[in-house]
């Protein structure tokens, strides 16, 4: 298992490499519609998958505390506070490149643009989770509310997404270029980078899993030790 | 016992206790005007509230539920009677159910007393449609103390108590806080001139979004209420 994981970052490291190259090497520089050079949506290329990756991972997360909760296995509960830790780093990594997006495209560092917003509240959301596990002192009641916390966060998530929506946004979505008009290397630096990303997330999550594993095989060790 | 008889017996418990102490429905209502003076004295010179009457209303109401949602449960645990309602011959989600109604009347009465107060205060009027404005309020209020009372279970159980449930719940909020507060400001500001028909129709799509939350938080609660009281 080691051995796939390492082969697994490897393989997503070198991915994000070369979709970097392309998008920065070969793709071309994206026009605005009245003609003007958009630099700035080079940005896509990373913001886009790591979107995705941290909306995936919180979704692992909801389905390993759901599994944790039928089967009643501890791995389960280790992969789904491993998903939801790391869907909050790359959160955390949406946000930032958002906003340095933001100050870029509108000149603002902060927008209440429903796109950052939402995510914004995710954030929150799953902030309160860490501090939630942090709350209980035992084990087994840290994990069964941590995954029915995951859950409760996952169902908010998409309705949050939605209900943003009924607010008018007063700016275009000037990024949402993306997927509709890419073509040639545009596109294939956007998959590969979405593919390898992907693969980086499970990688990591496959580590975060193994140590805490560890972690759990240390602390039998120590009790046995006589503390 | 029948389901409807288990939950009738628990918010009767709910109930007759309050009716004795009154600490819940007084301090929340207390809350509440509390806030409104805040209201007043944080936006300044501003009298004319209309705006953003609806986003008032639901603060106010979200912030008071968490003091009432936090009473619901620390009550049970200090006196060990969360315990007694386990080991009772009750099934775990008709407790969910008693107690989420319970909390519903206690905030519905706040409400009744809070809302004509913070019309006639604030200078605001209903001018869309009352059965409207009255409808997006309890609809908020099922959403509230659905989620509210699964996650009140939660941090009454840990070591933060208190502390945790804002922090939980807030967030967890949005979206019925969000389509709340744009069903309320609608049904208050009225449908007429141009924007009319579009206001009216961003209102309606706003109400059934929020049903449909309702619904939502009601069966992923339900489902996982049994997880969390107890083992």
């Amino acid at each position: 298992m080691k051995k796939a994981t390492y082969s697994l970052i490897f393989a997503g490291g070198a991915l994000l490499m070369i979709g970097f190259a392309i998008a920065f090497l070969v793709a071309p520089i994206a026009v605005s519609e009245s003609g003007k050079e958009l630099f700035n949506q080079k940005i896509f290329y990373y913001h886009a998958p790591v979107a995705e990756t941290s909306l995936l991972a919180f979704l692992l997360g909801a389905v390993f505390g759901a599994l944790f909760l039928i089967k009643k296995e501890r791995k389960y509960d280790f992969l789904s506070l491993a998903a939801v830790e790391l869907g909050f780093v790359f959160g955390m990594l949406v946000e930032f490149t958002g906003v340095m997006w933001d100050k870029a495209a509108w000149g603002v560092w902060w927008q209440w643009e429903p796109r950052l917003t939402t995510y914004l509240i995710l954030m929150l959301v799953y902030a309160a989770y860490f501090v939630l596990r942090s709350a209980v002192s035992e084990d087994s009641t840290k994990a069964r509310f941590g995954a029915v916390y995951a859950i409760l966060a996952a169902v908010t998530v998409p309705l949050t997404f939605l209900s943003i929506r009924l607010i008018p946004s007063i700016h275009p979505i000037v990024i949402d270029t993306g997927g509709a008009h890419m073509e040639g290397p545009m596109l294939a630096a956007f998959l590969i980078s979405m593919f390898g990303m992907t693969t980086f997330f499970v990688a990591l999550l496959l580590m975060r899993y193994q140590a805490q594993l560890t972690a759990e095989e240390v602390d039998y060790l120590k009790n046995e030790l006589g503390g | 016992m029948s389901a409807t008889r288990q939950i009738g017996a628990i918010i009767k418990k709910d109930v007759i206790a309050e009716l004795r102490t009154k600490e819940m429905v007084v301090t929340m209502v207390l809350f509440v005007l509390i806030i409104m003076v805040a209201f007043h004295f944080g936006f300044g010179e501003t009298k004319d509230f209309a705006p953003f009457a609806g986003g008032l209303i639901w603060i106010a109401f979200l912030f008071a539920s968490t003091l009432g949602l936090n009473r619901s449960f620390v009550h049970e645990k200090d006196e060990g009677c969360l315990e007694g309602l386990l080991l009772a011959p009750v099934d775990r989600p008709n407790i969910f159910f008693g107690k989420m109604l319970g909390n519903l009347i206690f905030l519905t009465i706040v409400e009744i007393i809070a809302v004509p107060l913070y019309l006639g205060m604030l200078n605001l009027s209903v001018n869309g449609s009352v059965p409207l404005f009255v409808g997006a309020i309890v609809l908020g209020n099922i959403g509230i103390c659905t989620v509210g009372t699964l996650l009140s279970t939660i941090s009454v159980n840990s070591k933060m108590r208190d502390m945790l449930l804002p922090v939980i719940y807030l967030p967890i909020m949005t979206p019925i806080l969000m389509t709340a507060v744009i069903a309320t400001n609608g049904a208050m500001a009225g449908f007429v001139g141009k924007d009319g028909p579009q206001m009216y129709a961003q209102v309606m799509s706003a109400m059934k979004l929020l049903a449909v939350y309702d619904i939502i938080f009601l069966l992923v609660a339900y489902a996982l209420y049994d997880f969390v009281i107890g083992e």
